[in-house]
């Protein structure tokens, strides 16, 4: 029936090609939308990816990395006599401005390190890696370096009213804010910041010396420290994700966007598949006249369904490869999960599926006799 | 030894906007191996209807059809569906290829359904026969009305049904072209045994079969 399936889809070649095209591109548009969103659900949470802690010690009502409050700097000195910790590293993040030489100022995301930099950069350019701990050193992402008026290492610029001299050169750090991340020295950022006290920061990054226990590390945190919450790398990234995607509408637009681009692929799949069958329903008629079964006839119907998602499937990944290339160095990145790109394959194969099961009604329900008629 | 198709006491109904429609009335027909016989009657009279029940395509409101000595089980779709491909061969007024299939597909689709050895050269002497062999690789769209009659012959054929129910297979042909198809039919039902059933309103076919048949408000009238 393979043979049948085809033929009668590619009886008319260029409606073929239209319909291939047309599922592709409107794929494609689904893939483009969830791949973004991917993509910025990966960049708003990348910090916290690459940092390696189990746990995030923080101040209460966080709601997202980029809004984090100050907390004790003794929470850090706590949180290191609690059983179960391997080690614990601040970190401060705070909002900023960066004035360049020009004068220009652009609104940045400060994040302070300690001496070994965990949660800082892990893709240096160019540069020391512990670039943050030379004097006024800080680290920017190659993305921006116009955005904040530099050209390269060795650079200046101020903020509020103190030297900055870019001594390391990042990539693939971005943020989904306007306002670019730049990495420096905890004793720097305090220097650069004028909200946060000597003994304040933001966030305690915790290693568990067990990952088994790390609820137990959790719990022992929470009746050590006061005021505090503390999360695992998990719940941070997804509140920080949920906070974007959901608090500032950015996430529902594009969820909005992907299921409308899937809806009317789905749709004009399954027109096409329909508008195939019903075009060929006396074919059909013919073929149970000459003794093929209903089951023949389903087969048919399926494969031509496969036939149709297939052809649009690999468009559709074409044009993302190319896409993800083309915005692979831009704050927006497309990116796709392999888990993501088989749901999305299976939910195209179900409503294709479901065609089917339209289509096939529509033969069961010709009349053989009609082989007959004129 | 068992008849080719045997129809036995056929009545057929269809539901009328307001009432019941009898179209066919206590009809019995015996068709044995090797026999031809056309079918004859006016419009409406029950010809196509007969055909299509004879052809386990349409089960009657009352009656027995036996194909090759066997009852049909109208419930059982497949044993149906078997009958059809196995031994029946159709041919329509109208053809009724696929468009989108050569014609040497067309024709080799019914064999390799039914499961008959050496399609391929079944096929290709078919249309060595029908003298279209040239055609073999064309797709029905660009033959003549007659070539494709034909073809339609030569698929009926291809899998050596026991029983071939031709629904005028001339009308849309001229006289030369109709003779061909009618010889063709008449060769298969001498060379293997088939027995052959040809709706017709052209007269001068009658001569050419050894019986006639006419349908005349639903009733079986030997000629």
């Amino acid at each position: 029936m393979t043979k049948i399936a085809w033929r009668m889809l590619a009886f008319h070649p260029l409606r073929l090609a239209m319909t291939w095209a047309g599922l592709g591109f409107l794929l494609f548009l689904s893939q483009a939308q969830l791949g973004m969103l991917i993509g910025w659900c990966a960049t708003c949470t990348a910090i916290i990816r690459h940092s390696g802690a189990d746990l995030w010690v923080m101040a209460k009502g966080t709601c997202a990395f980029d809004y984090g409050g100050e907390i004790p700097l003794s929470t850090l000195y706590k949180s290191r006599s609690v059983p179960g910790v391997l080690r614990a590293d601040p970190m401060m993040m705070t909002w900023n401005f960066w004035q360049s030489a020009d004068g220009r100022r652009t609104s940045i995301e400060l994040v302070g390190l300690d001496a070994d930099a965990v949660g800082g950069p892990w893709n240096i350019l160019c540069g020391a890696p512990d670039a943050t701990h030379i004097d006024d050193g800080v680290i920017i992402d190659e993305l921006y370096l116009a955005m904040l008026g530099v050209t390269g290492l060795g650079d200046e610029a101020e903020l509020y009213g103190q030297r900055a001299v870019v001594r390391g050169i990042c990539s693939g750090i971005r943020t989904l804010t306007a306002s670019p991340f730049v990495f420096t020295s905890l004793s720097s950022a305090r220097k650069f910041d004028t909200h946060y006290s000597a003994d304040e920061i933001t966030y305690v990054m915790i290693r568990c010396a067990d990952l088994q226990s790390m609820e137990a590390v959790r719990t022992r945190l929470l009746n050590e420290l006061v005021g505090v919450e503390v999360l695992t790398g998990t719940e941070f990234e997804w509140r920080t994700i949920l906070y974007w995607m959901l608090e500032t509408g950015l996430g529902m637009t594009v969820v909005l966007t992907a299921a409308l681009g899937f809806a009317v692929s789905t749709l004009v799949g399954s027109q096409v598949l329909f508008a195939v069958t019903q075009e060929n329903l006396a074919n059909y008629a013919t073929l149970s006249a000459l003794g093929f079964t209903a089951w023949q006839h389903l087969k048919c119907i399926v494969c031509q369904a496969l036939l149709l998602t297939l052809g649009g499937v690999l468009i559709a990944l074409g044009l993302f490869q190319i896409a993800a290339g083309a915005t692979a160095r831009t704050p927006v990145p497309l990116e796709m999960t392999l888990n993501v790109q088989i749901m999305l394959l299976g939910l195209f194969l179900i409503t294709g599926l479901a065609a089917t099961a339209m289509s096939m009604r529509l033969v069961l329900g010709k009349k053989a006799t009609d082989v007959f008629l004129g | 030894m068992n008849a080719a198709i045997e129809c036995w006491s056929i009545d057929h109904r269809f539901e009328g906007p307001t009432s019941e429609q009898a179209v066919l009335r206590d009809v019995s027909l015996t068709l044995g191996n090797g026999d031809t016989c056309v079918l004859l009657g006016p419009s409406g009279s029950g010809k196509t209807t007969l055909l299509s029940i004879m052809g386990c395509l349409l089960r009657p409101t009352a009656g027995d059809v036996l194909v090759a000595g066997q009852s049909l089980d109208w419930r059982d779709a497949a044993q149906l569906a078997r009958m059809r491909r196995r031994q029946i061969g159709f041919i329509f007024q109208h053809a009724r290829l696929l468009p989108f299939l050569t014609v040497s597909e067309n024709v080799a689709l019914a064999g390799e359904n039914a499961g008959t050895p050496d399609v391929q050269k079944r096929v290709d002497a078919l249309l060595a026969r029908l003298d279209l062999s040239d055609a073999a690789e064309k797709r029905p769209g660009e033959l003549s009305g007659g070539q494709r009659q034909r073809i339609a012959v030569a698929r009926a054929l291809v899998h050596a049904p026991a029983v071939v129910l031709a629904d005028e297979p001339t009308a849309s042909l001229d006289w030369d072209n109709g003779a061909i198809v009618v010889d063709l039919l008449l060769r298969h039902a001498k060379e293997a045994g088939a027995a052959v059933l040809t709706v017709t309103h052209d007269q001068r076919l009658i001569p050419r079969f050894q019986r006639a048949y006419t349908l005349d408000r639903g009733r079986l009238v030997n000629e």
